[in-house]
């Protein structure tokens, strides 16, 4: 087929036509050529650099010895190395000096927050306030008792986790496990309802007290007030982690409890659980 | 072949897929699986049939006119999860702004709807779009009707039975977590069948061309075909627990998986959203300009280019991870000098237009072309802008990559797809012209603003994000935790679900453009439209 030229551009076609569509025969243009050029010289510079072509065994690794891995390694040292110089003084004096140190606090409570919302909000909520199976971290209230040392070692080894020291804490499933019979379950429902001052039976109550002393009080303690050696929460107060209603407190008494907490002495630093300790005493002033 | 040969052939492969299907609704268990046992064994029950009747009338005449009539139900079909899938899109854009609308149900889940809209778009609507346009495109630039009276409808009903199945597993949480390859091996194992004979098909329709020479439009048809049919293979190559459960292990693991995983993903996006739509204009943009293309050479650079480089760069998708050193390299430098064969299609489509630019300006149909071409320009250099690794140490892992796939997907792909549809439609039905001008333009304005929106909204998201999560404070200590970053995404969510709902919408009156078009009248005869040059000879 013979070249022909275009009308409107005046170019030369390549003489074919396919159902009416022709091309026109333009020679690629200069500077197109140039860039092509350019730029598999800027690969092959790269590659002289940097690790690229496969060979037998191995690969070429490049004048400049890159390596991501080291990089990357030496960067989260020197990241840890900076966060740990930061905070040394964590380290050095007890966390109560720190935790009533309100200059301390208006520094760095809102960085200490960050860690909070990152690891532990996903369940307490971003304000520490829990909600059902999660505990309010700010109201004062706890299982394992809130002083400094305590919360610490309960964000280390966590509860019921898989950490050797875990905290160990679980309510049996007295209704699913027939400990107890459905009419002591109603009792001593009635009794817990009553530590708290809402309403309940008060003939069914009393019965369920003597059931309580006998199968509950060994954690609970008398009269519900819990204890701290064993996690078990008291229940005559207005903290409730299931809920307090009576279908709730039932629900429990049939299927049993035991929350849990991951251990975090693996996945964060001491200081950095001693940040988070720190922000949750300042939770607990705020509030109360 | 003879005839009886080509019939057996069909009736075997059918068979087969048939007998997988039966086996499936026999012995599986759960009832996303067995439905789709009973789904594949009707399907291919019915092709089985069909093919036993034709075998047993006697050899049809063949018309002496292009196959036009399975173009139209692709057409048809590409609209039809164009639809659904923008629509599904549009919802989870929603779910993102408003986490509650996933209904808190398992099958509604943000996670199984996901990859409900991206298969529906681009297998969906993309990949029918692709096989009703090559049809079409092969055929008028070989002058010969496709090489197969049955085998076209196979290969157009096998792969919509392939999406369908997709589709309809995720809620049932049939997966195997492979994205964009996330159908199971039964599924896969259709596509490659349906695939086999949509080469076949291709190869010798092109064989029995009266034209000298292939069409350049054809290349890259049949570069999706082959690279795809290669990426699936690959990239599926898994071991089924057993017949009476969906689920399958790849062969590969670790970091091979995941190299294979992304060769895969990324010439997906090159073979199949970049050379077949790249096929596409090169036939409807001249076809539409009334002019000759800018430069052959530039399109033999700009083939050879794209095949040759779009099979390195896959790797860029791993930057700083388990991936070697030297595998990130050879990906980032490929996808450096990739850009420059983009850009030189890229200007030979926008160059073709000279001579032709007031057509830009009256008709829709070229308007999204044109458009096309610059959203394939942006995207491209996006593309390997992000490929270079301390650009990627910005943009990977949040929405930047997600505005980036949107600007190609809702602005090349589906522009260049609407812009060649609104053309074909009435070449195909014969008719006069679109029903509504006016409403082409309204599809063209609502689609343009509707990825504008998102994009710039998932730039700013992305960048944002990105920014929020690399700043620390002097101690070395996060200043925003992650959970105030997606806070931070909020407006831009909504901005997106808004931007989506316009494109949806403009979608909608499009197929009702097109819809309408159809059933217009027919425009009478004159005897202008090119026919077949071949006498088919089955």
């Amino acid at each position: 087929m013979r070249p022909e030229f275009d009308e409107i551009s005046g170019k030369q076609t390549t003489g074919h036509e396919w159902n009416g569509i022709r091309e026109l025969n333009t020679p690629m243009p200069k500077a197109f050529r140039l860039w092509l050029w350019a730029s598999i010289a800027v690969a092959a510079f790269m590659w002289v650099l940097y690790p690229s072509f496969p060979l037998v065994t191995g690969a070429l690794q490049g004048v400049l010895g890159y390596s991501a891995r080291q990089n990357v390694l030496a960067a989260v040292a020197d990241g840890i190395a900076t966060r740990e110089a930061s905070f040394a003084a964590l380290n050095e004096v007890p966390l109560d000096e720190f935790a009533r140190d309100p200059s301390f606090r208006a520094n760095h409570e809102e960085a200490f927050s960050v860690l909070f919302r990152d690891n532990c909000s996903a369940c307490h909520g971003r304000d520490a306030g829990g909600q059902v199976g999660f505990p309010d971290l700010t109201d004062g209230h706890w299982l394992w008792s809130g002083t400094a040392e305590e919360i610490e070692y309960t964000l280390q080894v966590g509860i019921n986790a898989d950490h050797d020291e875990t905290r160990f804490a679980q309510m049996p499933a007295f209704g699913r496990d027939e400990w107890l019979s459905q009419s002591e379950l109603s009792d001593v429902a009635e009794y817990v309802l009553s530590l708290s001052g809402q309403d309940h039976d008060a003939d069914a109550a009393q019965i369920g007290a003597v059931v309580f002393e006998d199968n509950c009080a060994s954690c609970h303690n008398d009269a519900g007030v819990g204890g701290y050696e064993n996690g078990a929460p008291s229940l005559a107060d207005d903290a409730w982690i299931y809920g307090s209603s009576r279908a709730a407190i039932m629900y429990t008494l049939e299927h049993g409890r035991a929350g849990g907490m991951p251990a975090w002495s693996d996945r964060l630093t001491e200081t950095e659980i001693k940040q988070i300790t720190l922000y949750l005493l300042w939770q607990g002033q705020t509030d109360g | 072949m003879t005839r009886d040969l080509q019939l057996l052939i069909l009736a075997l492969a059918t068979f087969v897929v048939f007998v997988m299907g039966a086996a499936i609704l026999g012995l599986g268990r759960g009832t996303g699986y067995v439905l789709h046992g009973w789904l594949i064994a009707a399907a291919a029950g019915w092709g089985l049939l069909k093919v036993i009747g034709h075998w047993s009338d006697p050899e049809p005449v063949v018309p002496f006119e292009y196959q036009d009539r399975v173009i139209k139900v692709g057409v048809l079909a590409c609209f039809a999860w164009g639809v659904f899938g923008f629509t599904i899109g549009d919802v989870l854009a929603w779910q993102l702004a408003i986490p509650d609308l996933n209904g808190d149900m398992a099958g509604s889940n943000f996670g199984r709807i996901r990859p409900m809209h991206t298969t529906a778009v681009i297998f969906g609507f993309g990949g029918n779009a692709l096989i009703a346009t090559s049809f079409y495109v092969v055929q008028r630039t070989s002058r010969a009707r496709l090489a197969g009276e049955l085998l076209p409808w196979f290969v157009l009903g096998g792969y919509n039975l392939f999406v369908v199945l997709a589709v309809s597993g995720y809620p049932f949480g049939i997966t195997q977590s492979k994205e964009y390859a996330e159908p199971e091996w039964y599924a896969d194992l259709i596509l490659l069948v349906t695939w086999v004979g949509y080469f076949t098909l291709y190869m010798r329709t092109l064989a029995r061309r009266v034209e000298p020479h292939i069409y350049v439009a054809n290349w890259y048809y049949l570069g999706f075909i082959v690279v795809i049919a290669m990426l699936h293979v690959v990239n599926n190559l898994a071991v089924p627990v057993s017949i009476s459960v969906p689920k399958s292990y790849p062969i590969f693991a670790g970091v091979q998986d995941a190299m294979t995983q992304w060769w895969y993903g990324h010439n997906a996006v090159g073979f199949l959203l970049t050379a077949g739509f790249l096929g596409m204009m090169y036939y409807f943009l001249p076809k539409a300009a009334e002019r000759p293309i800018y430069s052959y050479r530039m399109s033999i650079l700009g083939f050879w280019g794209i095949t040759f480089l779009y099979l390195w760069a896959g790797s860029h998708h791993l930057h700083y991870t388990a991936l070697p050193d030297w595998v990130q390299y050879l990906g980032m430098t490929m996808s450096i000098i990739l850009l420059v064969p983009s850009w030189g299609t890229v200007f030979n489509g926008l160059l073709t237009l000279n001579g032709a630019w007031d057509k830009v300006r009256t008709d829709p149909a070229l308007r999204f072309m044109m458009v096309a071409i610059l959203f394939y320009g942006l995207t491209t250099f996006e593309g390997s802008f992000m490929a270079l690794r301390s650009v990627n140490t910005l943009s990977h892992y949040t929405d930047w990559t997600v505005g980036h796939v949107h600007a190609g997907a809702l602005g090349w792909v589906a522009f260049m797809t609407f812009g060649s549809m609104y053309k074909m439609v009435p070449w195909v039905w014969k008719r006069d012209g679109i029903y509504s001008l006016r409403l082409e333009a309204w599809h063209f304005w609502l689609a343009l603003s509707g990825t504008l929106i998102y994009v710039g909204a998932m730039w700013n998201s992305g960048i944002t994000q990105s920014l929020m999560w690399q700043t620390y404070e002097p101690s070395g200590v996060f200043t925003y935790a992650f959970i105030d970053t997606v806070d931070a995404m909020i407006p831009y969510y909504w901005m997106r679900a808004i931007g989506g709902l316009l494109y949806l919408i403009g979608a909608l009156i499009g197929a009702y453009n097109i819809a309408m078009t159809v059933r217009g009248a027919r425009r009478p005869e004159d005897g202008t439209e090119a026919g077949p040059l071949a006498q088919p000879a089955e």
